[in-house]
């Protein structure tokens, strides 16, 4: 009898003030920061007309005039995700860039970082601790500092303005490094013992033993690895100058939205989608990884 | 562990190559264009690149632009992020959902969302509605000094979500003990939460703090969309600086700032780590 009253004592006081205003406050700042990618998917079905319309209200300085907020529009169509897809290839020739050398750098840095990583965890070598240190100022370095002598080394290596210029730095990037390694030092060390008896070496254990406890955070770091990639505008933008065929999208959304009003929405929800379908796959790699990685 | 294996050079070989060839060779190779002339001769001039670049104006504005960003953005998240964290806390397993839509924008493409973000910035738009609802005057949010509250805003709304994580983490291995203590002493929610959770996660709210002063250093992406190469004054980066000089092939300029910048945040990563050192020391 007395246990339940303190049971339910208890739980009222969980409910007490402070949650409601968390709920309240959660609410709206999740509400907020859905607002733009649920407009943005919601303005790419809006037909041509009332989309130019609804832009052209815009750079408009006349206190009396207000800009519509369109909720729905007043014929639903799915023409202009037709026109980028079909009709027009440059649109598609771009997102293409931007899907290869995602693909391409996340494909080098599965077969780098991971070695990488262990390598830099799991043994005791001289000057590991200097490269640990390299690693994390390249890691907080801009990419400006190293962006001129990196044009002179990748021209004298004949890459500038091709692809390889933007996937190959890319693929040694030293925050993945990093936050591998960072998971892979967590890792008990009874671990890959209880492989040594068994006779696994070094390579072995690698390959039967860290990798499979790793999932996590290879699946937090691919996912993360692919939203910068796809999200890539420095790197495009400099060693790719004078190859502009050759840009993935993230850097031509400045001109298509000027360009052509009418796919400007349905091009930016085509080019949000991947990114929203990797999250929703990797959700729980990304929370796991960081929990459990020494990052704390 | 393992030692003395000489395998573990060959394991490394792969990516300390691609390191070596991609980011130490520049960085280091880049001195030798700081401290010369750029002429055919190519002569050493020693410092004066540095004192030349150093009393630009572009140089000195992108500089003072690219701090007064960072301290605009990092602060904001690494607060913004504790009490989310907090009350993500205090909402136990119903806490996923919310937690799940936070972290959504730091991997969205935010160059995919600007377009959006200009319509809601415009004079005439949703956020001036707001404003002008809260009873104040219009503000002209793509022009001057107010443009950096669109640029600092889609910053925030991509990062504050890894931040919360990173809290969260941390949040979830503080003793539930110590609360049930606190709460029976009278502690209410917020001097429990600067008092007791916000000590236990020292580490990491001090990671935390690092990384996001670090990355709002980077600030560029936002301000490129928004403002292309050569934005308003008020926004106008380090990096812009930069870039442009990269542009006209001045590598003798872009060296010499990128020098001095990496100077600076490293000896600001340093400082904010020495501090780190010696509070640890005090707790301990």
């Amino acid at each position: 009898m007395t246990q339940r009253t303190v049971r339910r004592v208890r739980h009222r006081r969980r409910h007490g003030l402070g949650y409601y205003i968390s709920v309240l406050v959660l609410t709206a700042l999740c509400a907020l920061i859905l607002l733009p990618i649920v407009f943005t998917f919601l303005y790419s079905f809006f037909p041509k007309g009332e989309i130019t319309s609804f832009l052209n209200q815009r750079g408009n300085y006349d206190v009396s005039v207000w800009m519509d907020v369109p909720l729905s529009p007043a014929v639903f169509s799915l023409r202009q995700y037709y026109k980028i897809l079909i009709e027009e290839p440059s649109y598609l020739q771009l997102f293409c860039n931007s899907v290869t050398y995602t693909a391409a750098i996340l494909a080098g840095q599965g077969l780098v970082i991971p070695l990488t990583a262990y390598a830099l965890s799991r043994f005791e070598f001289r000057g590991k601790n200097m490269l640990m240190v390299l690693i994390m100022m390249l890691m907080v370095l801009p990419f400006q500092v190293t962006m001129a002598p990196s044009v002179i080394t990748l021209r004298t290596l004949g890459l500038m303005d091709t692809p390889w210029a933007v996937i190959l730095p890319m693929i040694f990037s030293p925050f993945y490094i990093f936050l591998l390694r960072q998971f892979m030092v967590g890792l008990p060390s009874g671990l890959l013992e209880a492989g040594m008896i068994d006779g696994a070496g070094p390579v072995r254990g690698f390959v039967h033993v860290i990798l499979p406890v790793c999932k996590p955070i290879l699946g937090a770091a691919a996912a993360l690895s692919f939203a910068d990639c796809w999200n890539m505008v420095e790197q495009p933008l400099v060693y790719l100058a004078n190859n502009s065929s050759a840009q993935p999208l993230s850097v031509m959304f400045n001109q298509i939205s000027t360009e052509g009003a009418d796919v400007a929405f349905a091009g930016s929800a085509l080019y949000i989608l991947p990114t929203m379908l990797i999250y929703l796959y990797f959700q729980e790699d990304i929370l796991q990884g960081v929990q459990l990685s020494e990052l704390k | 562990m393992f030692h003395r294996k000489k395998i573990v050079w060959l394991l490394m070989l792969p990516g300390m190559l691609g390191i070596l060839v991609f980011y130490v060779v520049p960085f280091f190779g880049g001195v030798y264009y700081s401290v010369t002339d750029g002429s055919f001769a190519n002569n050493y001039v020693g410092f004066s690149n540095y004192l030349r670049v150093w009393q630009n104006p572009m140089f000195q504005m992108g500089l003072r632009n690219t701090l007064e960003l960072s301290v605009l953005c990092a602060p904001t998240i690494w607060f913004l992020s504790f009490l989310m964290a907090a009350m993500l806390k205090s909402l136990k397993e119903r806490s996923t959902g919310f937690r799940n839509i936070l972290l959504m924008p730091y991997l969205m493409p935010s160059s995919a969302l600007l377009l959006i973000w200009l319509t809601m910035f415009d004079y005439g738009g949703v956020v001036n509605r707001l404003v002008v609802g809260m009873g104040l005057e219009r503000v002209l949010w793509l022009e001057g000094n107010a443009l950096r509250a669109p640029v600092v805003l889609l910053y925030i709304w991509k990062n504050l979500g890894f931040s919360v994580v990173l809290f969260s983490a941390a949040l979830a291995t503080v003793h539930p003990s110590l609360y049930e203590y606190a709460s029976l002493e009278g502690a209410g929610g917020l001097t429990q939460a600067f008092r007791i959770t916000l000590p236990q996660i020292w580490p990491t709210a001090f990671l935390v703090f690092v990384l996001a002063w670090v990355n709002a250093f980077k600030i560029f992406k936002e301000v490129y969309f928004i403002g292309g190469s050569y934005p308003d004054d008020a926004v106008y980066t380090l990096q812009h600086f930069m870039n442009n000089k990269f542009a006209k092939l001045d590598y003798q300029d872009v060296t010499t700032a990128a020098y001095s910048f990496a100077v600076l945040v490293i000896v600001m990563f340093i400082l904010m780590y020495r501090v780190k050192a010696v509070r640890g020391e005090e707790t301990a």
